[in-house]
């Protein structure tokens, strides 16, 4: 599956099926600081990505 | 898809899931829970009275574009009720240029009235020609400043109340802040009423939903654009609360609450003692503050020397 960060940057992960939020920490990213869209679409953090699943992720603190 | 990617409400995908309760919510019941809970939070704290004309502080950011979708939706209730969006553009090369924009965009879009004032006009220099060799203390110079351009703002269109997008997790952060720096008096300060003749009353409408819920607001309602961090955040204290914060309420869900509450109950008991110190006029520019020289004068002062 793909991972898009925050910064735009991608990363690449086996599909096995894993709650987001599992996936987060293992990146090391607090998923407390972003919000999750899987496919296009938004999701809570704890439900499962697997396979060909995109997972695009929107930084929730913003400075200013 | 899986009963525990749905709304616990209807059928719907679920767009969000409580970190307290842990009840999920699609994006329709999310708009409608929200706008519930501000609207509650402002006829319970009186913040809106007919015939009030609010200054609405529009930086462009998340948190006011929210706050003024709230109030802008909540208008049509209220009686008499003007809005005026107040932009401050202090001057931040690469990052106020398009939030201003955004403000300027979205005022348009609903067809609200707005104002753009910048530091330069005020001070005669934008923020970064004041912040150098100062970039430290960037957050404190630039919020007291800015304050002091939206309650001059608000005071010149006649407004009666200056309404901003503060948010429980702003609101925890602050109190955490106080605490730290052992402020006891800005920890108890309550700018919700004014004063007459002197400070503005602020209001603050999003202080019962969190900062996920308003991100999660604007995405939902197709408001949500990537607009650049502020430069000078990096060397913020309240970027490091924020993180601890987060953290503690992973761990221990109701932390920020908790926090907001016993502030609360320090104000009430505080009250006597935050009311005890007559207010002033600082004798360089005849604004209200509690000592000789108000916080913008010292400011200025320590800038240019």
């Amino acid at each position: 599956m793909q991972v898009i960060l925050p910064d735009k940057s991608v990363r690449t992960l086996p599909g096995d099926p894993l709650p987001v939020a599992q996936i987060l920490m293992s990146l090391g990213i607090k998923p407390s600081g972003v919000i999750v869209v899987k496919n296009g679409c938004l999701v809570p953090d704890d439900v499962l990505a697997r396979g060909d699943d995109q997972i695009r992720l929107i930084r929730i603190a913003h400075g200013g | 898809m899986a009963i525990e990617d749905k709304c616990s409400l209807c059928n719907e995908p679920a767009v969000i899931r409580g970190s307290e309760n842990g009840t999920r919510l699609c994006g329709s019941h999310l708009v409608l829970d929200l706008e519930g809970r501000v609207q509650k939070n402002i006829a319970e704290h009186c913040m809106v009275s007919s015939g009030d004309h609010i200054a609405l502080a529009l930086s462009g950011g998340k948190d006011s574009t929210a706050l003024l979708l709230f109030l802008h939706h909540l208008q049509p209730a209220w009686h008499g009720v003007k809005i005026t969006a107040i932009t401050v553009d202090e001057g931040i090369s690469g990052y106020r240029e398009e939030t201003v924009m955004a403000a300027k965009n979205l005022t348009e879009h609903l067809g609200v009235s707005h104002h753009i004032h910048s530091f330069s006009d005020y001070f005669g220099d934008d923020l970064d020609t004041l912040l150098k060799g100062h970039e430290q203390r960037a957050c404190t110079i630039c919020g007291v400043l800015r304050r002091r351009v939206l309650t001059e703002a608000a005071r010149k269109i006649g407004a009666t109340k200056l309404a901003t997008g503060h948010n429980r997790d702003d609101e925890a952060q602050s109190v955490l802040m106080n605490v730290l720096r052992g402020d006891l008096a800005r920890l108890v300060q309550d700018s919700s009423s004014g004063s007459p003749g002197s400070f503005l009353p602020r209001i603050k409408p999003l202080l019962t939903i969190t900062e996920r819920e308003v991100v999660t607001y604007l995405f939902v309602r197709n408001y949500c654009t990537d607009l650049p961090e502020c430069p000078y955040t990096v060397s913020a204290l309240r970027l490091e609360i924020r993180e601890m914060l987060e953290e503690l309420e992973s761990w221990c869900p109701g932390a920020r609450d908790a926090l907001i509450r016993s502030r609360d109950g320090m104000r009430r008991y505080a009250s006597s003692l935050a009311r005890s110190g007559a207010l002033q006029v600082c004798r360089e520019c005849g604004e209200p503050c509690s000592g000789e020289i108000c916080q913008v004068c010292k400011i200025l002062a320590s800038l240019r020397h």
